[in-house]
Order: structure tokens, then sequence, then C-alpha cells
């Protein structure tokens, strides 16, 4: 049985910044709202296809360093950007899929979440957009 | 004209072009890319052969 094992080297970019990295957890969410169209007469209730609702969260180490997380990140907050993430580094595949979320919107950003003892992360919520599959 | 900065983007010096809803301000506004015109490449002069 084949599995995915995300321990070495995803790949995550982000407004043309490869945050890789930085990261220690991304999660894609494809989404198409279901619309109700149950009808009198029917036995069971039904649904068709509505607009899309993608999302893609992520965690980042937050470093405040020159060309790290804080400066790829906080001019992005009220906007849209794109964001490209893939199982591994590699060129994009058949089992190395690229997934490319396109007019992402970006609502909230946290510059300072630090614990006594932690290393700081941040995490971001991307909402809306495109979702495409590349494997090529 | 952008130029990149980070090596996150790519080779510093290149030219970098935005893909489509890509935020170029927060990149400038990051120190990622600059408006700069690109570095030329530095000529490398051979080394002159002595005669003998």
């Amino acid at each position: 049985m084949a599995t995915s094992v995300y321990l070495s080297n995803p790949s995550v970019t982000i407004n043309s910044v490869d945050l890789s990295d930085q990261c220690t957890a991304a999660t894609i969410t494809y989404n198409v709202e279901a619309l109700e169209n149950t009808a009198f007469g029917s036995t069971a209730r039904t649904y068709t296809a509505g607009l899309a609702n993608n999302s893609i969260t992520v965690t980042l180490y937050q470093s405040y360093a020159g060309s790290e997380t804080e400066a790829s990140i906080y001019s992005l907050v009220g906007t849209t950007t794109t964001l490209v993430l893939k199982p591994a580094s590699g060129a994009a595949s058949a089992t190395n899929p690229s997934y490319t979320l396109t007019g992402a919107y970006l609502e909230s950003h946290t510059p300072i979440n630090a614990s006594l003892g932690e290393l700081s992360t941040i995490d971001l919520t991307f909402t809306g957009g495109t979702l495409a599959k590349a494997t090529s | 004209m952008y130029v990149i900065v980070s090596p996150r983007l790519g080779t510093p010096g290149d030219k970098f072009e935005p893909a489509d809803d890509i935020n170029v301000q927060a990149l400038i506004d990051g120190g990622l890319i600059s408006t700069d015109k690109p570095k030329k490449s530095s000529k490398v002069k051979e080394e002159p052969v002595e005669e003998k």
C-alpha cells in the first residue's frame, strides 16, 4: 500500500516566495458548496454544486529576518495572492501533483504569537480563489 | 521591471516577472524584489598567457 509521508520536502510557495523551510503544516481544502435541490416527491435529500469555496491553511515558523516569514506575509493581509503547494519539491507529475490556488484572500495574520520557551509560529488561512491541479 | 533580491524567489539579480495575481507591492514592501535594473554580469578577463 502506497502512502504519503510528509517528513522531508513538501513545497509551499506563497506569493511566489518559497517558504517551504519555514512551514510545518499545510492543508488544502477543495470545497464546492452543496445546494439542496430536494423537492416534493423526493425520498432522500439531494444536492447540486454551488460556488467553490476553497482554502489553504499553513503553519509557519515566525522570523523577522530579511526575506523570511514576516517580510513575506505582513503586506499580504487584506489582499489576494497565489499559493502553490506540492507534496515534494520536484517537478509536478502524476505522483507529485501541483495545486495552485489563485485569488486567495488573506484576512488576518498574527505578527506576534509568542509563548515562553517555544518557537514562535503563525497560522495563516487563505480563503477563496480558484484551485487548479497540475500533473505536468 | 522588477529584480529578484531574495533567493526565495529565484536567483538574486535576475529579472522577476510576476505571474497573474501575484501581489508585487507586498514583495517590494518586504524587500524581496526591487524595481532596480538588473545588474549586468561581470566580464571576466582571461588570464594572460606568459610567453616563454
